[in-house]
């Protein structure tokens, strides 16, 4: 018989390098430049044509980024944008994972607390934006608030799924091993609610942090949402531009860089990832 | 002597250095059933998808004639129905109506090939609905009702359970000396092809003919039946010496 | 043509009457209500002991406004304009993304091509349409066209890809081997299998649009939902906000379950299962 199946490890070193070579091959040979030479170009070309303040060119944007970047703001404002979304997301998680484990096990709490879930995905950051910063005005209260209320909808749903396809028939032959309490949850629920609840933290975070920019829009002095609005309010669309594609930026990063790899790692048991993108 | 229906002639088919049929020739009679064996990928599949034109041809010939008043049309049952799942089982009948005939004569043919196969009352149901033999039965109907000058069945009974499959063969056999259409019955089973065909072609590895016989035992035929036993060992000791020559192949390639 | 006809199995009026009945009751003692109530509760308790402030207004003033707004007309004159901006970019959106996620879908030239893009526009959040739109088209009605196109367009082509992606080829080769002509496999195969994906694709794209549109009317319109909205919070009347976008979310719930659900389930009904979402 052949052998077929190559064990990673035996990779000679000459081999995983040609690999490395051919996956940063693919990477600088990819259509993705193709359309960011295209994207540029034409938005350049657009801009010096127009000629209006309102229509930056892109080497502005760029050079706007840079100054943002290199003189520290960039990070004092991420810096207290990211201390409101963490403390409102962890909340939203409590919240959420609380109702979502009762919604998943128990039908009358899933028929309990549904309408609210659905009002809730529903209605739009802004209202929830809107009526902290009345109530709470600048304090660090309104983000936190209107952020929890934002994203715990979205934490629910996944968390809830989770539980719902826990497989019985596992936990029913654990018990008839006679495995301890413990071990199950560890050893049994805690493994396959982890991929659920790493997409609960995806999908929640992604909604956090565009409620946490809003807020700052309307009530706060300080944070990347504020200082788009400095922005607007000057009619600077190039700060608009510089300020949103950064924050967008860290933003991917943390959840193409962190989140989906460990998602992808969590569930790595499963047969199919279901890959968005 | 009846007339030809299908005739292919050195046929080569290749998937980029892959040559998965080569050299293959054989002609086929009119009404009669011809079984195809063979390891799984040694292009028993292809062969047909070639007949079909869902595959072309690297070199060769490949062609359906027809010497009765049909034309030269082809029935294809799959492995899987590949029925369209959103439409009821009349309606995937209706969907494969060949241009040329029209649509009252088609629908009259629909019923009396759903008829045939037993599944007339459910034929307002969505595939879903069916069992997977009653599925494949639709499949065997949509293939029918075209009433096609030749019939391919791709191992169309590979995926019900034994039982099931016993019964669509008999089932098939009885539609097929009703309807005296030309089948090419692909499958791995030998058993299967001995006692369905009245002729077995063995593909090799190499995708080339390795043996090509008449099966002229007497219908119905019996498992147990002393000759249907004695022919079906013959055709294992053909397959025993093609395996003999695969290992001594692998041998001389230095492979173990 | 035959007509599917045999299929629900007990289709007498009575049979149909009494199954109404059950699922209406099913509403009336639906636990949904007991939470609905519990929230009105403890929402009149708190603007009890703060209403002093009008701050949190009482649920009754609430919809006292909300009556208010509704027998004046001046909702569905609001709503009127709001939806016309809404289904002009909404239109545009799906245009643009059926090309993109066909495109996507079908080849990975242009998969590569346009994933970038397409990824950072699912990212960035509608605000930044919004106040671009509002700077550069000011309150002319492109404003809230563009806004709704840019921020909707990435949802509908990432579902119509998917659909793309998930084309059955077994299916397309049997119509092949039947020589089936080219329009009515474009018209019986791809389209039906594609239909579910566009339903999902316009559910999930409007949800996105009309949150993009109200943003964009809050900072820069004259006129519709969301700038009553920004009327109301320049005012200082939360019971103005509450009212006007609990009366907006309403009619898009009512919208997405009334008519999107169902006909997404209409469509899918060949289907062994139906996905349910929440």
């Amino acid at each position: 018989m052949t052998a077929t199946a190559i064990n990673p490890s035996q990779i000679p070193s000459a081999t995983r390098a040609r690999r490395f070579a051919q996956a940063m091959k693919g990477f600088l040979i990819s259509p993705r430049w193709l359309f960011v030479i295209i994207a540029l170009v034409v938005w350049q070309t657009y801009a010096v044509f127009r000629n209006s303040r309102l229509i930056p060119t892109p080497v502005k944007v760029g050079a706007t980024m840079w100054r943002i970047l290199t003189s520290g703001i960039f990070f004092e404002q991420l810096a207290a944008s990211m201390t409101r979304i963490l403390i409102g997301f962890s909340l939203a998680m409590i919240l959420g994972t609380i109702i979502g484990i009762l919604m998943g096990s128990r039908k009358s709490y899933d028929q309990f607390f549904k309408a609210m879930v659905i009002l809730g995905l529903a209605l739009p950051g802004l209202i929830y934006a809107l009526i902290c910063v009345m109530f709470f005005g600048i304090s660090i209260l309104a983000p936190v608030t209107a952020i929890l209320a934002g994203s715990y909808p979205f934490v629910v749903i996944n968390v809830a799924e989770g539980v719902k396809s826990l497989d019985k028939d596992l936990i029913d032959m654990s018990r008839s091993y006679k495995i301890g309490r413990g071990k199950i949850v560890r050893q049994v629920i805690l493994p396959s609610l982890l991929p659920f609840i790493l997409a609960a933290i995806r999908n929640g975070f992604a909604i956090a942090w565009k409620i946490c920019t809003l807020v700052e829009v309307f009530g706060a002095v300080s944070g990347v949402g504020y200082m788009i609005k400095n922005s607007f309010d000057q009619y600077a669309v190039y700060g608009i531009v510089a300020w949103a594609l950064m924050f967008g930026g860290v933003m991917l990063l943390i959840e193409y860089g962190l989140l989906v790899p460990a998602e992808r790692y969590l569930a790595r048991w499963r047969p199919k990832v279901k890959q968005v993108i | 002597m009846a007339a030809t229906a299908v005739s292919v002639k050195d046929l080569v088919k290749c998937f980029g250095d892959l040559r998965v049929l080569d050299n293959v020739s054989f002609d086929v009679e009119e009404s009669s059933l011809t079984t195809i064996v063979g390891f799984s990928g040694c292009g028993k599949s292809t062969l047909l998808n070639v007949l079909a034109g869902i595959e072309t041809t690297t070199s060769g010939i490949a062609e359906v004639s027809s010497s009765k008043n049909l034309s030269a049309r082809l029935g294809y049952v799959f492995q899987s129905p590949r029925l369209l799942p959103w439409l009821t089982i009349e309606q995937n009948l209706v969907f494969v109506r060949p241009d040329a005939v029209d649509e009252a004569t088609h629908l009259e043919r629909v019923h009396k090939y759903l008829e045939m196969v037993g599944l007339k009352n459910v034929r307002h149901k969505f595939p879903y609905q069916l069992s997977g033999g009653m599925q494949q039965r639709a499949g065997i109907a949509r293939a029918l009702c075209i009433e096609p000058a030749v019939l391919l069945m791709d191992e169309p009974f590979s995926h019900l359970d034994e039982i099931t499959a016993g019964g669509m063969r008999e089932e098939m056999l009885r539609i097929w000396q009703e309807t005296r259409r030309t089948i090419l019955f692909v499958t791995h089973d030998m058993q299967e092809a001995v006692e369905l065909g009245d002729r077995l072609i063995m593909l090799d590895y190499h995708g080339r003919i390795f043996v090509d016989i008449k099966i002229d035992l007497p219908r119905p035929r019996n498992l147990t039946d002393r000759v249907f036993i004695e022919f079906y060992s013959d055709v294992v000791r053909h397959l025993q010496a093609m395996q003999t020559i695969r290992a001594e192949e692998l041998a001389a390639l230095g492979v173990s | 043509m035959s007509v599917a006809v045999n299929v629900s199995p007990n289709s007498t009026s009575l049979a149909a009457s009494k199954r109404f009945a059950k699922s209406f009751k099913g509403i009336i003692f639906h636990k949904g209500w007991l939470a609905i109530l519990m929230v009105l509760v403890i929402w009149q308790i708190i603007s009890f002991f703060l209403g002093g402030r009008g701050l949190v207004p009482s649920p009754a003033r609430t919809a006292a406004t909300m009556w208010g707004v509704l027998a004046s007309g001046e909702f569905f004159v609001q709503l009127g304009d709001s939806l016309v901006r809404l289904l002009i970019g909404f239109v545009l959106a799906m245009t643009l993304g059926m090309i993109v996620g066909v495109l996507m879908g079908s080849r990975w030239f242009w998969n590569e091509f346009f994933k970038d893009i397409v990824i950072l526009g699912l990212s960035l959040p509608g605000l930044v349409y919004a106040l671009l739109s509002v700077v550069i088209f000011g309150t002319k009605l492109l404003a809230p066209v563009m806004a709704i196109l840019f921020a909707s367009y990435p949802f509908i082509a990432v579902n119509i890809r998917e659909g793309v992606k998930a084309l059955d080829k077994d299916l397309l080769d049997m119509t092949q081997a039947y020589k089936i002509g080219k329009w009515k496999v474009v018209q019986q195969v791809i389209i039906p299998s594609l239909l579910p994906h566009i339903l999902a694709a316009i559910r999930t794209g409007f949800t996105i649009a009309w949150k993009a549109s109200v943003l964009t009317e809050v900072f820069g319109a004259t006129s519709g939902i969301g700038y009553m909205i920004r009327f109301n919070f320049q005012m200082f009347a939360v019971r103005g906000i509450l009212a006007w976008s609990l009366l907006f979310g309403g009619v898009m719930i009512l919208i997405e379950y009334g008519i999107l659900v169902p006909a997404e389930r209409h469509f899918a009904r060949w289907r062994p299962q139906i996905l349910e979402e929440v």
